[in-house]
């Protein structure tokens, strides 16, 4: 039986065009994923930070129209979602924080053990965010 | 007594300018034997215009690198019982992010470039090279051994970068820890070379070219590596002219 | 030598070591200034500041505009020279990549000025 795909001799080489390929998960180590998480994580906070300020805006119209927004988003759908970017910088700061220390030659054979142990730190705080923001 | 596996073997078939496809082939392997040597019994006993790269056949000239099941090995030390299982099978593709010539042979001519652009060394003297238990002190007498670098260019790590996917202009592991053994100071030129966007700053910490190096050159540490020189020069270089 | 480093490739200097210094200095400052952000509008309370009064209130206090005002900008430069390093992975030409650094100077710029506007608009409402 004969596969055939679309790739020529040209589409081996390094292009713009792949960058898919930051996001493949074929064949990574953890230390992959990782790269993975930063990159989805950057362009997810990038997004939401201009989403943020354009939102707070509201602010200045007073207290009418910034309440009745708050009341919007006081649904689980948009606590959960909230969760998310939460989670997702929470994520992306504890992973940068080793990407600095291994910069500076720091842990730089023990990375991947550093990146479990952030993880965990990681996942205990979002889970107490997680708690908070849905109780109480 | 060895033994033996029914496995499948599916190469990754592309001649100039024609789409690629996969070939299937059965065969015996003994799971004690090399993912190039059945290949190689491809090439000898049923498709003589298979197409790979080989010599050494001990890790030492670094021709034989591909993908593996997804994976960049060296083939001439993976073992079959290492990628796969009797009755599996064995999917064998050309290195990443080289031209491919045929087959499963690539065009590597871009690294070998770069490594005699920054100056890299096939050999370094006995107290230059990096070894697993140095003597707590070199004796002057010990300048006159060079050693082989652990480098043998094989290509796995600049296939294994997820960075080097969509820039041709990225340096690369190998090259950058070739840089990286002949250190930068008092190397100007080479330290402007590699504090680029081509050079230590493409890199995003994946760490997957020391997870797939054969030959423990671990070229992500050696970035790291020239990442805290370059701050070193940078950085000092401003108090130095104050 | 030289000869050879042209005929490889020209390392362009469109990120270089003060660039990253920069992502390292304003990403340590984040995650200070991003745990506070996120701590005192969770926690503080019973959910954060939830209410248009509770947020006019907290900025009465001076250190926080002038915190808030840095934090933006540090999250703000932290965010552009990020995203300038992943668009500089897809190997734009050097005019895409003028416009790319103007674009990126005019967003930080207004969206800095417009953040102190907010929060000085809000402190006046106290």
């Amino acid at each position: 039986m004969i596969w055939r795909l679309k790739v020529d001799t040209q589409h081996n080489r390094p292009s713009p065009s792949k960058f898919w390929n930051w996001f493949n998960p074929v064949g990574r180590q953890t230390s992959g994923w990782a790269f993975m998480l930063q990159r989805v994580t950057a362009l997810g906070l990038t997004f939401y930070l201009f989403l943020h300020l354009i939102i707070l805006g509201q602010l200045a119209n007073g207290p009418q129209g910034y309440d009745s927004f708050i009341a919007l988003v006081s649904s689980p759908v948009f606590i959960a979602s909230e969760l998310i970017v939460v989670a997702g910088a929470i994520l992306h700061g504890l992973n940068g924080i080793r990407i600095i220390l291994t910069t500076f030659g720091v842990s730089v054979t023990r990375q991947k053990q550093l990146f479990y142990a952030l993880m965990v730190l990681a996942l205990i705080i979002i889970v107490i965010f997680g708690i908070h923001m849905f109780t109480a | 007594m060895s033994e033996k596996w029914n496995i499948i073997l599916k190469v990754l078939r592309q001649k100039q300018g024609e789409t690629s496809h996969f070939d299937e082939y059965k065969m015996d392997a003994d799971p004690d034997e090399y993912v190039l040597d059945v290949v190689e019994r491809v090439w000898a006993f049923k498709d003589r215009t298979v197409c790979f790269r080989h010599a050494c056949h001990h890790s030492t000239c670094g021709a034989c690198g591909m993908r593996v099941n997804d994976a960049e090995k060296l083939t001439c030390i993976t073992y079959i019982r290492e990628v796969t299982r009797d009755g599996g099978t064995l999917k064998v593709e050309p290195l990443r992010n080289f031209p491919v010539v045929s087959d499963l042979v690539v065009d590597m001519g871009s690294l070998y470039r770069r490594l005699e652009a920054v100056g890299a060394r096939s050999v370094l003297p006995a107290p230059e090279a990096e070894i697993e238990k140095p003597p707590s002190r070199w004796s002057s007498d010990d300048e006159q051994y060079i050693r082989l670098a652990d480098c043998i260019e094989c290509g796995l790590c600049i296939s294994a970068c997820p960075a080097a996917a969509t820039s041709s202009d990225y340096l690369g592991p190998a090259v950058l820890a070739g840089a990286q053994a002949n250190g930068l100071k008092l190397n100007p030129e080479l330290l402007n070379m590699v504090d680029s966007e081509d050079g230590v700053w493409r890199c995003h910490s994946a760490f997957e070219c020391t997870a797939v190096c054969p030959s423990f050159v671990d070229p992500a540490r050696r970035i790291m590596d020239l990442r805290t020189q370059i701050f070193k020069e940078r950085v000092g270089g401003l108090f130095r002219k104050a | 030598m030289s000869a050879n480093v042209q005929s490889v490739s020209t390392p362009r200097s469109g990120e270089n070591s003060w660039w990253y210094l920069v992502k390292i200095v304003t990403g340590v400052l984040l995650v200070v200034l991003l745990g506070i952000h996120l701590v005192v509008n969770h926690f503080i309370g019973q959910h954060g500041l939830l209410t248009y009064a509770d947020i006019v209130a907290y900025y009465q206090n001076p250190i926080i505009p002038i915190m808030e005002i840095c934090f933006l900008a540090v999250v703000v430069i932290h965010a552009l020279t990020g995203l300038r390093g992943i668009l500089l992975d897809l190997k734009p030409s050097r005019p895409i990549l003028q416009v790319m650094d103007a674009v990126m100077v005019i967003v930080g710029v207004v969206a800095v000025a417009y953040g102190t506007w907010l929060i000085l608009v809000i402190k006046s409402r106290g």
